[in-house]
């Protein structure tokens, strides 16, 4: 092992995590200690963890995801170990990998999913300089505008299940407007987590680290106070306003270690006109237990 | 002298680089991103993927040649040094919107469009707050600007001055809460598919960047190479220091609201906060 090897592998384990039914606060717990790092792209991270038995429904996905990890790569399965087990498993992958270790192969062909059937050779020979479906997605077509009437580009696309910014397991179509969603509907709802999903810690973490406060998300994981300015300030007034309380009353209910209940909500229309960050913000607000129900729900209709 | 003054800006970048690594814990990490391979998007912009990083680093560098070493010596000694500096800032949106255009994929182009939309409300108190400084002085060059700094700072003078530039570190350097282009809800936004060295190169040219907005605002704001015992390269450095270990810190420990609530406090709170620091320095400087 080189030098530079020795203080590659010193880093910090970046990690990216596959979470399965009922692993999500185990694994949140696990990836906010100091040794380990939860990346917040599969690009950005060396090992995948796959946290639980996922439904076969996720193999797809998860094969996508796997081959999204830059080389040299290596997938950890996590079942019934302890979190200690595991971490030291991590560790010692990470080592291996910075010192020349098996590396893995795609598991997909490094090829389009879907035939090309785009109009012109870039898909710009339609209606509109847009035509056809190059590779099974559609090109964006313009729309009204759902906040001023302008017509704009409409793009589709769906989003999940392991994204990252998104409840483990979590399948949205959604329809966007640059980065304000027209239109959400749940195609697939997180997967069940038990009643441990809903500490006040682990839900207040969510929000910081979408709010850019990583460390802070640590130190609230790891019982401590966030040590960080501005938290609910920083949350727009009003934000996903359910039965009188916004996000950041939920957010300084968390905050203060008290659980928070929702009442029951319509989650399409709680998302449609917000902007991207503002609905992640929104999504990550609601208590998982109350976030499936609601899921579920809207999937089955 | 002219090649001391350019080996003097390429050492202030190498370390200063090397300081706001250290300031992020991030050494061994940027080590372990270069033994990864980097991973191609579907039809990427190679050209401007390339060269994204290194516009960045190009304009860290000319941004820190218009900052006197020591009274009167600046390797560009400019009458409209601030206005380099500006043109600079300007360009620095080019270079994050064309990293986020490169990849060719969702997430890093809306980092880019939401970047362009935060950074021009960014761009305008930055002048305002330049310009302020440049009124006691009577000159747009650094030089005298430093100058007009020695019997009191602008940081005591013009008390506004620093805390508003700060905001324009913060952004210059896609740095917490103002890290529009590399959120976490986008999947860290224009560097969402970037792996191994080139995810690396873009960190340190942010970290160079850092340098660069840090020297400025220790020239500006804290009388730059102006101080006593010690010469002024050396005062230049410790109070730049300083500014990265502060601006590290806001970023590490501020919270990064939504764009729309950023945007809204940008034009209703910070422009107009901006242009009264501008009338009052103006104000007292006749």
């Amino acid at each position: 092992m080189t030098r530079l090897a020795r203080i590659a592998a010193s880093a910090p384990v970046p990690v990216f995590a596959a979470i399965g039914p009922g692993r999500q606060a185990e694994t949140e717990r696990l990836l906010a200690r100091p040794g380990l790092r939860r990346a917040d792209t599969a690009r950005d991270a060396a090992i995948l963890l796959v946290a639980g038995d996922l439904p076969e429904a996720a193999a797809p996905a998860l094969a996508r995801l796997h081959d999204q990890l830059p080389r040299p790569r290596v997938t950890l399965r996590w079942q019934g170990e302890g979190a200690d087990e595991t971490e030291t498993a991590l560790t010692g992958a990470w080592r291996e990998l910075c010192a020349g270790g098996p590396d893995e192969e795609d598991r997909l062909p490094d090829a389009p999913t879907n035939a090309w059937r785009g109009v012109g050779p870039h898909g710009q020979g339609g209606e509109g300089m847009m035509g056809g479906t190059p590779y099974g997605r559609p090109m964006a077509m313009t729309g009204a505008d759902i906040r001023d009437g302008l017509q704009l580009d409409r793009y589709s696309a769906t989003l999940g299940p392991f994204a990252p910014m998104l409840p483990p397991g979590m399948v949205l179509d959604l329809t966007l407007q640059g980065d304000v969603i027209c239109e959400a509907a749940v195609a697939e709802p997180p997967f069940a987590q038990p009643a441990e999903a809903d500490a006040p810690a682990l839900c207040a973490a969510r929000l910081l680290r979408l709010l850019g406060l990583e460390k802070a998300a640590r130190r609230v994981i790891g019982g401590r106070r966030p040590g960080a300015l501005w938290i609910t300030g920083a949350v727009p007034p009003g934000l996903g306003r359910i039965g009188g309380a916004d996000l950041r009353a939920r957010l300084a209910a968390w905050l203060a270690d008290r659980p928070v209940t929702v009442p029951a909500f319509d989650l399409p229309a709680l998302l449609a006109g917000a902007e991207w960050c503002e609905a992640m913000l929104i999504l990550a607000s609601l208590p998982p237990s109350e976030l499936i129900r609601a899921a579920r729900r809207d999937a089955a209709a | 002298m002219t090649g001391l003054l350019v080996l003097a800006v390429l050492a202030t970048l190498l370390a200063g680089t090397c300081f706001a690594v250290l300031l992020d814990r991030a050494q061994p990490a940027l080590v372990a991103e270069f033994f990864r391979s980097r991973v191609e998007t579907e039809a990427p912009d190679r050209l401007n993927r390339d060269l994204a990083p290194a516009w960045y680093l190009a304009l860290a560098a000319i941004g820190l040649s218009v900052v006197p070493f020591a009274p009167g010596l600046a390797l560009i000694d400019s009458p409209a040094g601030i206005v380099i500096w500006g043109s600079c800032e300007a360009l620095i949106v080019v270079t994050v919107f064309l990293h986020g255009w490169a990849p060719n994929a969702p997430f890093p182009l809306i980092g880019a469009y939401r970047y362009a939309a935060l950074a021009l409300p960014v761009m305008l108190p930055s002048m305002f707050v330049l310009i302020a400084a440049a009124l006691p002085a009577q000159s747009l060059s650094l030089i005298a600007i430093v100058d007009s700094q020695r019997e009191i700072w602008n940081v005591i003078r013009q008390p506004l001055g620093l805390p508003l530039f700060l905001v324009v570190a913060l952004a210059l350097t896609l740095r917490g809460p103002m890290d529009y282009a590399d959120g976490a809800d986008i999947a860290t936004g224009t560097s969402a598919e970037e792996s191994g060295a080139a995810r690396a190169t873009w960190y340190l040219a942010r970290a160079a960047m850092l340098v660069s907005v840090s020297a400025l605002a220790a020239t500006v704001f804290l009388g730059g190479p102006l101080g006593p015992l010690l010469p002024g390269p050396v005062w230049l450095w410790l109070k730049t220091a300083a500014l990265m270990a502060l601006t590290a810190w806001l970023g590490h420990h501020v919270a990064r609201p939504p764009p729309g609530r950023m945007l809204t406090l940008l034009w209703i709170a910070l422009l107009p906060l901006s242009f009264l620091h501008l009338a009052i320095s103006g104000v007292l400087a006749l």
